[in-house]
């Protein structure tokens, strides 16, 4: 969608980090204080391979995984596939690509789930089940590493 | 509740235990991904140094139980059909016979980038504040009771849900979501809404009308900050048995509530606000027409220990008439009802323990100035007393 998408602290941007904002470095720098030891993981968006998508902005991302946005452009349902909450990969995803904390997640979807407005992602254990788990489901969006990177997959950027 | 009743109900609740876990999955092994089964149950004891909330606390109550089961379907990616049973036992004011806690059709009709508006159909939860739309999954409380300055126990079923029409839009843009709610429907009442706006269980019924019901919350970053302003606006009808003192007349009801919240990573500050309108019109010489405003709020803060820590301190006050706040006038008038029901001021300390993701435990102290949201059914409101303690101890499992 849109520029200027990181307003938290998360992945610097690729492009020119001097030219960034003042309130995400100040919010950066922030978390680091706060936070030293957090390790980075390099996270990759990936969906199923016949997405007609390649980028999305992190709010459209967010929306997506606080499953608030249930449906594709061409009108697909968006099948969103998510490790455990405590699994450090979804910590790091949640954190630093969507710039959100977990447990705001697990609240989005508790309220969903409960109150009859909405359905919770689907949980997968691995970063195998989760690359198999994309590839069947039509729809599907999920995340994996870097290193684990799939030719069979879509992957997505975010912008 | 006897130690029989006690083992009896546990051996139960363990059986269930290990029967959800299977329905669960059994969900996944019909090998249909638009279908979701979900549920919990939480077991309570409550001990109150006097008078009676969720039974006969100030002996030690284990009546205090929820149990519930929903499911949900996608029959296209934009029509969902959804229903969650609920079996909650609470003293003499819920027995736990299981009710349709919500069963309705969702239409999200229009779809753009960053647009959602959508209509649901059937019996919807009635959206006030921040917690009302789950207030009976312990999960997603912050406490195993919550604030009853706004989430009222006494007359839950005023608040819980509604048969009507909802309309819903959010809009998701960079600066923030803007999520309304917003329709018409006929509170599910009971016999408590009786006995809070009239004294009693009569002989005949006080029945909600249609209620307008309307929610705005505005979220940024998806929840680091949650605004939200929420108006109810309608009457319930009484209509007298032939032994009753009241005439057929009705009481008006207009809520509104105003809450922030704050999400950092570890720490989560609360503050809600409350005024409820009620308005008693040509129920006959015994409930003389009059306007009533109670009014309540709430400050809370929790924090995160460890990862499966969370410890909460909330100061919560309501007053039944903001004109009375002190209760005075109260006990100077007819029916000379002690001063102190009118009013209650409690603070609460409580921990919570996540044990796994799907099991909960959490103890809470209550120091109460005050008996305002104490049940005339549970109370005999001439012979409460005024300062009293509370602890709670909840555990809970969902899947």
């Amino acid at each position: 969608m849109e520029k200027r998408q990181d307003r938290t602290a998360g992945i610097p941007d690729r492009a020119s980090p001097w030219r960034l904002p003042l309130a995400p470095v100040l919010l950066l720098a922030f978390s680091l204080l706060f936070f030293p030891s957090r390790q980075v993981f390099a996270l990759q968006l990936i969906t199923h391979p016949n997405t007609d998508i390649e980028e999305i902005s992190r709010s459209t991302a967010r929306a997506v995984f606080s499953m608030r946005r249930q449906i594709w452009p061409d009108g697909a349902a968006i099948r969103v596939f998510v490790f455990p909450d405590k699994h450090k990969l979804h910590k790091a995803f949640a954190k630093q690509l969507l710039g959100v904390f977990p447990h705001q997640l697990r609240r989005a979807w508790d309220r969903k789930v409960f109150s009859g407005t909405g359905q919770a992602p689907d949980t997968v254990q691995s970063e195998a089940e989760m690359i198999e788990m994309i590839i069947k489901t039509p729809g599907a969006i999920g995340y994996i590493s870097e290193d684990n990177r799939d030719e069979s997959v879509q992957i997505l950027q975010v912008e | 509740m006897n130690r029989y009743r006690f083992c009896k109900w546990s051996r139960r609740l363990v059986l269930l235990g290990w029967l959800l876990p299977p329905l669960a999955t059994a969900a996944s092994l019909f090998g249909d991904e638009n279908l979701q089964i979900h549920g919990f149950l939480s077991q309570g004891y409550t001990h109150t140094s006097a008078n009676s909330w969720f039974g006969d606390s100030s002996n030690g109550s284990w009546d205090f139980r929820e149990l519930g089961l929903n499911a949900s379907y996608r029959i296209t990616p934009k029509l969902q059909i959804s229903g969650q049973l609920l079996s909650l036992t609470a003293g003499e004011m819920q027995d736990g016979s299981p009710s349709l806690d919500y069963g309705l059709l969702d239409y999200n009709f229009a779809n753009f980038d960053n647009v959602n508006l959508g209509l649901r159909l059937g019996r919807v939860k009635t959206p006030i504040g921040l917690y009302n739309d789950t207030r009976d999954v312990a999960f997603t409380r912050p406490t195993n009771f919550l604030p009853q300055s706004i989430y009222f126990d006494k007359v839950r079923n005023l608040e819980l849900s509604n048969d009507g029409l909802q309309i819903y839009g959010d809009l998701l843009t960079d600066w923030g979501d803007l999520l309304f709610q917003g329709g018409m429907g006929k509170p599910v009442t009971d016999e408590n809404v009786e006995y809070a706006y009239l004294g009693n269980d009569w002989e005949g019924e006080l029945s909600g009308d249609f209620f307008f019901l309307g929610r705005v919350i505005y979220e940024l970053d998806a929840g680091r900050i949650r605004l939200s302003a929420t108006i109810a606006d309608g009457d319930l009808d009484f209509e007298p048995g032939p032994t009753d003192p009241f005439t057929n007349g009705t009481v008006g009801i207009q809520l509104r509530v105003l809450s922030f919240q704050y999400n950092a990573e570890a720490w989560h500050f609360t503050t809600e606000y409350m005024q409820e309108d009620v308005i008693y019109r040509n129920l006959g010489a015994f409930r003389p027409d009059g306007d009533n405003t109670a009014e309540g709020y709430y400050l809370q803060l929790a924090h995160d220990l460890f990862t499966d820590w969370e410890i909460i301190a909330r100061y919560d006050v309501s007053y039944l008439n903001r004109n009375d706040r002190d209760g005075t006038k109260q006990e100077a008038g007819p029916f000379g009802i002690p001063a102190h029901n009118m009013f209650a001021k409690d603070w609460t300390l409580g921990l919570r323990w996540d044990i796994t993701p799907a099991f909960m435990v959490r103890g809470e102290y209550h120091w109460v100035d005050g008996t305002a949201w104490l049940s005339s059914r549970e109370n005999n409101l001439f012979q409460t007393e005024r300062h009293w303690q509370m602890f709670s101890l909840l555990a809970s499992y969902r899947f």
